[in-house]
């Protein structure tokens, strides 16, 4: 088939979990399997890397970048699909905000490393940090767009198998992918009322109702500030939204506008409401920290606590 | 316009960005103006209708792009022209302080308060007080990266950690 079109899936550091979300369209595969022409695909292609390097550059229809930079390796990939690929997209959180390893900038490379190494409960060994035949570990981490220029995006932790096709589809035709500015909050399908919320509960505490809104019982659902697409999946499983597909279209900072979010509706003294929010970092950016102002603070500071 | 001499703490003049309410603090700072107080002249003033009105965001924002110190200023508790937006505000910007200094910004750099429309000679005070604490604390770190969106990739890897 001369119209197929060719790509490359290529994983940094992360999870394997948006490729697996691809996979998961199972039969449906068989739709979207037949337009692409792989031409690297780790998961589930046997192609070594100078394969890829050996193209010449700008011969790569679309390269899908799976992961964020944490290691020169990451780096070095990343830009190599730059150079082959026509179009460059960012599938999943970790590409396009950070995702949950990009907390790691709240802490200097020194701490992490020290305590994966030499102070984890876990480890046997603990008395070095390994430093060869390993690529060198970056002082923090970047969001992929700062290191190179984007053609799209497609974030979610990982984005539905749905999601993933209808883009893929879009843009083998020439489409855009089309972004939501709404949020969890309209998709989801749970009873709302006027919220003034007296006490704010953790995921692990009590049980919830299934009917009403997660948020009026007092659970700390990231829903209000995060990109509407996936249907609303957790809350439908009475698991508060844990902000996983990032901030909404118009929104560049998913933490400052939950801050906003749950600052309005609390219904109680601001120590009480503090209280709840233990790790106010963790639990608002969770998955977009590199994507936050603040966390250009590690750009600057590097080795500081 | 913005002071780019902020390289050293010497001679240091803090940059206060100050997102005030129409009905309270403006007035307030009006109230200043006409009465002829001295207050430190660090202060920009950018008028919202209420601060409850404020996305935390725009705070974040405002210290992204090199301001020293933000100032948030409304009404008395009580006194909202909008019934409880200043609760709101104080909820917010309280999670906001929190939120500033786990990421490693002096929680100072936030600074709430209550300044009414009969209130000229408070926010002179307020001001004098947060540009002695800014001058001791220094420059906003992250001027120096105001703007530079892009990585430098060389930036990532210093290998000077051992």
């Amino acid at each position: 088939m001369a119209n197929r079109k060719k790509v490359v899936f290529m994983q940094l550091s992360s999870c394997w979990g948006c490729h697996q979300s691809l996979l998961d369209l199972h039969e449906k595969l068989l739709d979207v399997i037949p337009l692409l022409d792989i031409q690297y695909w780790v998961a589930a292609v046997d192609f070594k890397l100078d394969h890829l390097e050996k193209l010449p550059n700008g011969s790569i229809d679309a390269a899908f970048i799976e992961g964020l930079c944490r290691t020169e390796e990451d780096v070095h990939l990343l830009k190599l699909c730059r150079e082959k690929a026509k179009a460059l997209v960012s599938l999943g959180t970790c590409s396009t905000y950070g995702g949950a390893p990009s907390i790691a900038n709240l802490y200097p490379k020194r701490e992490l490393l020290e305590r994966k190494y030499l102070k984890a409960e876990t480890a046997a060994n603990r008395n070095t940090i390994p430093s060869e035949n390993v690529p060198e570990i970056a002082d923090y981490v970047p969001q992929n767009n700062q290191i190179v220029k984007f053609d799209a995006y497609l974030p979610g932790c990982p984005p539905t198998s749905g999601e993933i096709a209808n883009a893929v589809l879009a843009l083998l035709s020439g489409k855009p992918i089309e972004h939501s500015n709404k949020t969890i909050c309209d998709e989801c399908k749970r009873k709302k009322e006027e919220k003034n919320i007296k006490v704010f509960k953790r995921d692990f505490e009590g049980r919830p109702d299934t009917e009403k809104c997660l948020l009026d019982q007092g659970y700390l659902c990231m829903g209000p500030g995060t990109r509407a697409g996936c249907g609303a999946q957790c809350p439908a499983a009475n698991n508060p939204c844990q902000g996983c597909s990032g901030p909404p279209e118009g929104v560049t900072d998913q933490g400052a506008r939950l801050v906003g979010a749950f600052g309005g509706i609390a219904d109680m003294e601001s120590p009480k409401m503090l209280k709840s929010f233990p790790d106010p970092a963790g639990q608002l950016y969770k998955f977009t920290y590199a994507s936050s102002p603040l966390s250009k603070l590690r750009r600057v500071k590097k080795n500081e606590k | 316009m913005h002071k780019e001499n902020t390289e050293k703490s010497e001679g240091f003049e803090p940059y206060v960005l100050g997102l005030v309410c129409n009905w309270c603090t403006y007035a307030g700072a009006d109230m200043a103006g006409t009465s002829r107080i001295q207050y430190p002249p660090n202060l920009r003033l950018v008028r919202v209708m209420c601060t409850s009105r404020l996305d935390p965001g725009y705070v974040i924002k405002g210290l992204e792009l090199g301001a020293d110190g933000v100032l948030i200023s409304g009404c008395h508790p009580g006194d909202c022209h909008y019934v409880n937006g200043n609760y709101k505000t104080e909820r917010r910007m309280q999670l906001l302080r929190k939120l500033v200094e786990q990421a490693g910004l002096e929680p100072q750099r936030v600074r709430l308060e209550w300044i009414s429309a009969s209130e000229g000679s408070k926010l002179a005070d307020v001001m004098k007080d947060y540009v002695s604490v800014l001058k001791k604390i220094g420059p906003n770190p992250l001027a120096s990266v105001k703007g530079k969106q892009n990585i430098d990739t060389k930036d990532l890897f210093t290998k000077e950690v051992k």
